[in-house]
């Protein structure tokens, strides 16, 4: 990776948008959108709504699943001069690993990341993510299907996020990234409706920061594995916070919509900040906040 | 579509509420079509963070380009702050716009309130193609006629109403049309306003046969296709307001039955076959 500063998945689509608007060749890293083997509609709308400091979303991993976008989508990706992450969900283990196997034939893919926080899964509709067992489980399925470099993208609704880490970590993950959306919920006062269609979604934005860096924190305490920060990153600084905290890399979802040029003007303010404090390298920062 | 930092060099209050920005840019107000719109980095303010879209109402050929809106929170309060020379981080332009066939002679242009932000560039737009269309505009009172004036000025004949009969018509424009419609006989039906109102009209447009496009507004984050959060129910699936809209035909359009009203959020909040799901994972 040319530098530690990557898109956080379903932010970017597969870039091709956001190409118009900036240089993806400056990233460090490119994420797809969430894919899963079935094409998935995705919820019903409103999807979105704009909190204090944040935004709900309910999109519900809408994508066209696994073979259109390995066809339209990844050829895109692949031309740019970046490693390209694939992001894959499933509803169950089965299709974790069909997906693995799938992506692994691949040429040109740098990396799998499971996002093991989707609902409806088979255990009852309770996420992969929030619970040690199931996360290990399907870690390890992923794990025997891809040789690739796993990356597992945690959910912050559970209790002891260490836990859970330590158990993807056990089961052969190869980094961690975190944290995925906070659920939240939002009412119209004057309709005493949900301002979502979904009635709940997922918080993102500068008002999840906090959490984030504390879950890295945490984490990065009790685990060896890489760390990609991600939660209400808008700028450099708040970039530094993650890689104090112990990140090694970061993703910035939401503050690209405010600013297309938020991850470009990360890598430079990284740059200067790093000057600044008199050091040459990110990894003298990393882990370094002083408790 | 470009990301700009645009001078504004107008400014106007054109009733209590409701503003006129004229705002630099040789290529927006180049490459804009009519019902485009540009999605507006509000000058910061307190407790909110996400862009604003406004439908371009009006270009200055090859110069600058307006936007029309109301203040109706706080997006549109802050924006409603900006002073001539401030300048405005602005993406644009976005969408698809509405869209005619060559050979089309006569067209029906119904806005509601604010709804004449996009229609006003679209019959500026119909002049120059020679389109004979009419105007037909509806109000709260004659106090509120935003942009009669113009569109009288454009159009072939104009047709008005306001809610508490102060001027033309008593009553909606949904009335009116239904008054009027079989003598207008349009080949084309362009609206904008309310959902509610989009709605009744496309359910008129449908009675008589006559083809419709109409310019949905929905809640909105990226504005460019990428974070699928303003999605309306459409027969052929999910589409994005912001890509493949915000001009949708309403043939293509499922209402929602009585969802369509909330929030004002969605024109098209409507039930589809996928069961709601928690979803913590975007
Ligand atoms: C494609 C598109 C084009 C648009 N073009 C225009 C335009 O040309 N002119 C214009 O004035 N607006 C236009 N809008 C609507 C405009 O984007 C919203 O009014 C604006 O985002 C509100 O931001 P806010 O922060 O002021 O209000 P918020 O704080 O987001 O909302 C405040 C309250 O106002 C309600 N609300 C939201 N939007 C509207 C609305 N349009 N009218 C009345 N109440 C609303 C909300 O439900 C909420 O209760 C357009 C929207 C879309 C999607
Ligand atoms: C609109 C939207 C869509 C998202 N889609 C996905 C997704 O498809 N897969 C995923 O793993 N995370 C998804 N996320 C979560 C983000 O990748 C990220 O973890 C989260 O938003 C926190 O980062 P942020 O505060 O910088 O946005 C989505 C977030 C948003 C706001
Ligand atoms: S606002 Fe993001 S897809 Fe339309």
């Amino acid at each position: 990776m040319k530098n530690p500063v990557m898109p956080a998945s379903g932010t970017f689509g597969a870039g091709r948008e956001y190409s118009e608007l900036m240089d993806i060749n400056r990233l460090g890293a490119l994420v797809a959108k969430t894919v899963t083997l079935k094409p998935r509609d995705g919820n019903i709308p409103p999807r979105l709504c704009e909190v204090s400091s944040g935004m709900l979303n309910s999109i519900g991993l809408q994508n066209e699943g696994i073979d259109h976008f390995l066809k339209h989508d990844f050829p895109f990706m692949k031309e740019f001069d970046v490693p390209v992450i694939i992001n894959i969900a499933g509803n169950s283990l089965e299709e974790y690993a069909q997906l693995c196997r799938e992506i692994d034939r691949v040429e040109g893919v740098s990396g799998i990341e499971l996002n093991i926080s989707c609902p409806n899964i088979k255990a009852g509709g309770i996420a992969f993510g929030a619970s040690s067992k199931l996360a290990e489980q399907v870690t390890a399925a992923a794990r025997y299907n891809t040789q690739l470099p796993l990356i597992v993208k945690l959910t912050p609704n559970v209790y002891n996020i260490s836990k859970i880490a330590r158990a993807v970590t056990s089961a052969g993950a190869d980094a961690i990234s975190l944290i995925n959306t906070m659920v939240g919920m939002s009412i119209d006062t004057n309709t005493f409706k949900p301002n979502l269609g979904n009635i709940t979604g997922g918080l993102s934005g500068p008002a999840i920061k906090p959490i984030a860096v504390r879950m890295v924190w945490e984490v990065a305490q009790s685990v060896k594995i890489p760390i990609i920060g991600i939660g209400g990153i808008s700028n450099a600084l708040d970039a530094v916070e993650f890689f104090l905290a112990g990140a090694t890399a970061v993703a910035v979802g939401t503050a690209n919509f405010i600013n297309p040029l938020t991850m470009t003007d990360i890598i430079s303010g990284l740059e200067a900040y790093l000057v600044d404090k008199g050091f040459t390298d990110i990894g003298q920062i990393i882990g370094k906040v002083k408790t | 579509m470009l990301q700009i930092k645009a001078d504004i060099i107008g400014k106007e209050e054109v009733m209590p509420g409701v503003f006129n920005l004229i705002i630099v840019s040789p290529e927006i107000s180049r490459n804009a079509r009519p019902g485009q719109f540009v999605h507006v980095l509000c000058p910061s303010g307190d407790g909110f963070m996400l862009r604003r879209p406004f439908s371009i109402h009006r270009v200055v050929p090859g110069r600058a380009f307006e936007i029309l809106f109301q203040v109706v929170g706080k997006g549109t309060e802050a924006l409603s702050r900006v002073k001539i020379h401030d300048t405005l981080d602005i993406i644009g332009p976005l969408g698809t716009g509405f869209k005619y066939s060559e050979d089309i002679k006569s067209a029906l242009l119904i806005a509601g309130g604010l709804g004449a932000a996009p229609l006003l560039f679209l019959a500026e737009e119909l002049v120059e193609r020679q389109v004979l269309f009419y105007p037909m505009l509806g109000y709260k009172t004659k106090t509120q006629m935003l942009r009669y004036i113009d569109f009288k000025r454009l159009g072939k004949k104009t047709y008005a109403a306001t809610e508490d009969g102060s001027f033309g018509h008593e009553g909606t424009v949904v009335d009116l049309l239904n008054r009027t419609v079989h003598n207008i006989r349009p080949e084309i039906i362009y609206a904008c306003g309310p959902v509610g109102m989009l709605k009744k009209i496309s359910e008129t447009a449908d009675e008589f046969g006559i083809e419709c496009q109409v310019s949905l507004e929905t809640k909105m984050a990226c504005g460019i296709g990428v974070c699928l959060g303003c999605a309306c129910v459409t027969r052929q699936g999910y589409k994005m307001a912001c890509k493949d809209g915000p001009v949708f035909d309403t043939r293509d359009i499922l209402w929602g039955a009585e969802d369509y009203e909330k929030g004002r959020a969605s024109g098209c909040g409507c039930d589809n076959e996928a069961p709601p799901e928690t979803d913590s994972a975007g």
